[in-house]
Order: C-alpha cells, then sequence, then structure tokens
C-alpha cells in the first residue's frame, strides 16, 4: 500500500495552481540562459552558414545551464520543504496524523518523497532544454544522468535539512528563512573556515594541506561538491583548482585516494541526511519525548 | 475502558492537570465538564497520545499509553477543538486519507466511509470540497474522521464549540446514535446544559482537578439545596452587596445592573433569611427569585474562583 502522505500531498500538488506556475518560471528561467547564451556566442542567427558553429560552445552552454539548476534548485528546494510539517502544524492537522498510529518515520519519510519527486519533476522537465547541447555533440546522455544524479543526492541533504528544521520550528516562514540561513552556512561555511585556518594556520596542517584535509574541510559544502563535478570533467571554470587537488589525491595514502571529490561530497549528502531524518522523526514523535520528560522529573 | 490515575501534567511552574483520577466504564458516555483553561483540552490530548503526562498513568481497554501508544491510538478516535482541512481535498478524497494513515485496505475504504458519511449526513457533500464546507458541516466531518477505524473509545473535545443552535441539535443527534451503537464517548464542554441531556455521567473539572463525578442524579444529591437566587434593587447596590457578602451561606455573585445573582447554600428557610436581612437593612428590594437550573448552580458552587464559564 501506498504511504498516504504521498499519494495525497502528489494528488493535491498536481491538482494546484503552484506547480504549473513554479515549473512553467523554473523552464523559461532556463530557457531563457540558454538562448542568451548562444545569442552572446554567436550561434544565432548566423548569417555565414556553419563557418561559425564551434561546438565546444555547447559544452560551456551545458555547463552554464547545469549551474544555473543548480543554484535554481538550491533557492527551490527548501521553500518546498521547510514547510512539510510546519504547515501540517499552522494548518492545524498534524494533530490529527499525530494521533493515528501512523508511525512518525511513515510521516517524515512520505513528505521527504514527495518533496523529491516534486524536485525531480522539475530536473527530469528541463531534459529537452539540456538535449539542446545534443544539437552540437560533445555531452553524451549518460554524463546528463550522472548531473541528475548529483542533484538528486544534495536535493536529498537539503530536503531533509528544510523538512528537519520544519519539525523544530512552528511557523513556516521561520523554518524557511533558518533553513536557507543553515544552507548559506553549510556553502559557505566549510570554504571560509578553510582559508581562514589556511591564511592564519597553516603550521598546523605541518606546512602541508592533504587532500584528506581538504576532504574534511571543503566537501561538506554542496557548492564544493558541485564545483568539482564539474572540474573533473569538461569544464574550466574551475580546473586550475581541482587539477590541484587532483594532483594532492594522488599523494594520499589513504582509500579516500580512490573516492573523486564530488562523490565524498555525495557520500557526505546521504549521511548527514540520514542523521536529519532520523532527528526529525524522533523529534515529531511525542510519545518519545514523554518519556525523556518522565524521566527527568522523576 | 479508560482508568486515569494520578494524571498530572506541569508546564514549568503551572500545574495543567493535578493529580487527576477517573474511570469510564464501557458504553458510557461521559461528559467532562469545565471552565475554560480547567484541564479538559490537556487531559484529552494525553489521552489522545498527543501530550506527554509529567507523571501518571492512563489506561485504555487495560493498556498503558506511554507502553504501547500505538495500539492504544487504535482504540481511540480523537476529535480536538481546534482542527484543521486540507482546502484541496474533497469529502471522499479526505475520509480515504485518513483511511489510508489508518492502514485501512483500498477495497474496504468505500464501503467504510460510505457509512460514515451516511451516520454523519454528509454523503449529498461527498465530492464537494472541505473547505467549501460550512463550520458544522467540518465539525461533523471530522466525527466521521475519527471513526474511520471504528475505535471503541471517543473522545471529543468541544465538538459542539461555535456551532449555531440548529447545528448542535444535529451534532447531539449523532452522539445519541454513537451512545446506540455502544461507543464508549468521553466528550468535553465548558458548557453543563449541552452535556447534561446526552450524558450517562458527568466529571467536573476545575483547576485540574475532578471535583465531582458521577450519574447528573448523584451529582445533584451530593451537593443538594445548592441554589442561585437573582435579587433586583431600586439603590444602594453595594450596600446589598456588602451584606450579602457578609452572610456565610452566600457563595459567588456576579452583577448585572441594577440585579445581582448570588449562589447560595441551603434551603428555603436560608432564603428567606437572606431576604429578611436586606430588608431589614432598608435595601430597596424590587425583587427576589430563586433562578438556574440546579445542575448550573452546582457546577458555579464547585467551579468557584475559576473564570469563563459560559451558560
Amino acid at each position: 500500500m501506498l504511504n498516504p502522505i504521498l499519494e495525497k500531498d502528489i494528488k493535491t500538488k498536481m491538482r494546484g495552481w503552484r506547480t504549473p506556475v513554479l515549473l512553467s518560471i523554473y523552464l523559461l528561467f532556463l530557457g531563457l540562459v540558454l538562448f542568451l547564451f548562444f545569442l552572446a556566442n554567436d550561434q544565432l542567427f548566423d548569417t555565414y552558414g556553419y563557418s561559425n558553429f564551434n561546438p565546444r560552445i555547447a559544452v560551456n552552454a551545458y555547463n552554464v545551464i547545469a549551474i544555473f539548476q543548480f543554484a535554481l534548485l538550491m533557492l527551490i528546494v527548501p521553500a518546498i520543504t521547510a514547510t512539510a510539517i510546519s504547515g501540517e502544524r499552522e494548518r492545524q492537522t498534524l494533530d490529527l496524523m499525530l494521533c493515528s498510529d501512523i508511525s512518525t518515520w511513515s510521516i517524515i519519510l512520505g513528505k521527504l518523497v514527495v518533496s523529491i519527486a516534486h524536485i525531480m519533476l522539475l530536473v527530469f522537465a528541463s531534459l529537452p532544454i539540456l538535449g539542446m547541447v545534443f544539437l552540437f555533440g560533445g555531452i553524451t546522455f549518460g554524463e546528463i544522468m550522472l548531473l541528475f544524479l548529483f542533484y538528486l543526492i544534495t536535493a536529498l541533504m537539503v530536503a531533509s535539512l528544510g523538512i528537519f528544521l520544519s519539525t523544530v520550528f512552528r511557523k513556516n516562514v521561520t523554518a524557511i528563512i533558518t533553513t536557507y540561513i543553515c544552507l548559506g552556512a553549510l556553502a559557505l561555511g566549510p570554504v571560509i573556515v578553510f582559508f581562514i585556518w589556511g591564511v592564519f594556520g597553516l603550521r598546523s596542517f605541518n606546512g602541508e594541506i592533504t587532500y584528506s584535509i581538504i576532504t574534511a574541510f571543503l566537501f561538506p559544502s554542496p557548492g564544493f561538491g558541485f564545483s568539482s563535478f564539474f572540474a573533473g570533467g569538461r569544464s574550466s571554470i574551475f580546473g586550475g583548482i581541482f587539477s590541484e587537488i587532483m594532483n594532492l589525491a594522488e599523494r594520499e595514502t589513504s582509500f579516500i585516494r580512490y573516492l573523486k571529490p564530488w562523490m565524498i561530497n555525495g557520500l557526505f549528502n546521504i549521511i548527514f541526511s540520514g542523521i536529519l531524518i532520523c532527528l526529525s522523526a524522533w523529534k515529531l514523535n511525542p510519545v518519545k519525548r514523554r518519556k525523556r520528560k518522565a524521566k527527568k522529573v522523576d | 475502558m479508560l482508568k486515569i490515575t494520578n494524571l498530572v501534567k506541569k508546564y514549568g511552574r503551572f500545574t495543567a492537570v493535578d493529580n487527576l483520577c477517573m474511570e469510564i466504564s464501557e458504553g458510557q458516555i461521559f461528559g467532562f465538564v469545565g471552565a475554560n483553561g480547567a484541564g479538559k483540552t490537556t487531559t484529552m490530548k494525553i489521552i489522545a497520545g498527543l501530550l506527554a503526562p509529567t507523571s501518571g498513568e492512563v489506561l485504555v481497554d487495560g493498556i498503558d499509553i506511554s507502553v504501547n501508544p500505538r495500539l492504544v491510538k487504535r482504540k481511540i478516535g480523537y476529535m480536538p477543538d481546534f482542527f484543521g482541512v486540507y482546502d484541496d481535498l474533497k469529502v471522499d478524497e479526505y475520509m480515504d486519507f485518513y483511511a489510508g494513515i489508518y492502514g485501512i485496505p483500498y477495497r474496504e475504504r468505500k464501503t467504510i466511509t460510505d457509512q460514515l458519511l451516511e451516520l454523519v449526513d454528509l454523503s449529498h457533500k461527498r465530492d464537494s470540497y472541505v473547505d467549501n464546507l460550512s463550520r458544522g458541516m467540518k465539525q461533523r466531518l471530522c466525527l466521521a474522521r475519527s471513526l474511520i477505524h471504528n475505535p471503541s473509545l471517543l473522545v471529543l473535545d468541544e465538538p459542539a464549540s461555535g456551532l449555531d443552535p440548529r447545528a448542535r441539535i444535529e451534532m447531539k443527534g449523532i452522539l445519541r446514535e454513537l451512545r446506540n451503537m455502544g461507543k464508549t464517548v468521553l466528550i468535553s464542554s465548558h458548557i453543563l446544559s449541552e452535556l447534561s441531556e446526552i450524558c450517562t455521567s458527568i466529571g467536573i473539572i476545575s483547576q485540574g482537578k475532578i471535583v465531582a463525578c458521577g450519574t447528573v442524579d448523584e451529582i445533584l444529591d451530593k451537593l443538594s439545596h445548592t441554589g442561585r437566587v437573582k435579587i433586583k434593587v431600586r439603590e444602594k447596590m453595594d450596600e446589598a452587596v456588602k451584606l450579602l457578602q457578609e452572610q456565610p451561606s452566600v457563595g459567588r455573585i456576579e452583577i448585572n445592573g441594577n440585579s445581582i445573582e448570588a449562589n447560595f447554600k441551603g434551603d428555603e428557610q436560608v432564603l428567606s433569611e437572606i431576604l429578611k436581612r436586606l430588608v431589614m437593612n432598608e435595601i430597596p428590594v424590587v425583587s427576589f427569585t430563586e433562578t438556574g437550573g440546579s445542575l448550573e448552580s452546582v457546577f458555579m458552587q464547585l467551579t468557584e474562583g475559576s473564570e469563563g464559564y459560559n451558560a
């Protein structure tokens, strides 16, 4: 039997006007970015036949679209997920679920799957726009699927964070703002801390920055993980930094040398999501909290 | 069916439920009466597994809710005092959703939904959006929702609050039907007269404590010779109030314009003594009438000191 929360939320989300409007704006924006990119690179309205055709532009266009899509997802996911539980609380429907025998795990997982499905709808709907680069060649379908997998794992982490904060805060607005703040801190915090430590405390690295140190500090950041995803491939945007990092990886002796930076970021996202989902289910359970409180009073 | 022993709920220094004990046997319609803030909702939320008690025990069919909450929740149908609805769901979808929440198989859902919508007289609204229903209809729908898993105990927190007289009568009719179906019902209200007609037993709660419990007749017997008198005076209102306050048989006093309403304990002899004292002190009494249902007077006397009662 399908999770009833998943069943109901998918039905109501698709029935309302919000999802089609969000999807339309999202696709229009991505389409506009692609159009402007081709326009700026003189790939449209070419009056000189095929003389100006440049397949390299297609790869760059793919990179630009992927970056914009990632940025948009980071903006949209918190708005979708951070109201999952606080919205039920504000609507005064949460108690009706909690007084039933459904487990808090089912509630949280139902909400999480709905959010991920909603996000993946946006991602897959953009496939025709990303597919435009096939006209030029240079990008394979497998690469696009790998990119979508990276989106999925990152969205899972951000969605888990949003749902966790929506179990903590009672108001939708507070939950959304806090999710954005936490996501910003997670994206920029590790980078800032790494560079401050790098500048002021280089001696604590024994004068040498290793792949392990970079892994521990930088790869929890979704932005850095995403950058490394491209750096390993064709993009020259982040190439310089990441070729240095990969040189460090070769000197690494532990097992992490076999993992690419984006894989480490993905692993961190999966583990962090697991922890947040467990915490959300625990926080939502009034009976469990009762036991703890009762012990304190005794 | 339901046994509560030494239930305590504290919020910091404030005690919402104070050592509450009560027992409801199978098939009873138990009215839980108290002023606003007396602890009714807190007690009901604890029974429904939505709040953690500070201490004490709640047993439903002999099962402790803190030991096996999921099993107890299957036996309880809870209807909160304030509840929301999903504005983008239709009535039958709303019922189907909660049927899914309770793990009812798809093939059985339609039959159960049909029966329950028939019970609460909403069959004709099954294709309407929940948000478009009137408040009374939403209350009835919520009652139908609380019955979806066929619970043996219903916990209804002020089901008739905010309803117009017609909707209240309809709600009472449904509750009578539930009584005929053999359900055990715990129903709260701050309006005593609303419950006295349909309940087999009544518990009066004040400041987190049960102050009286039993059948309506038992409560009246226990606190007989309790009444309420309405005195209308032409002038010297303050002096009249002062004289009444000096009388040991007079309890709570309320002033409405140029009339005074006072609770008193005693028989007609006591009542005539009060009148005599007022007249002898040259208070211009225009009228002196014993008023109110005796059950109301009992309630007022028992909950004296607490505020917010609406008759």
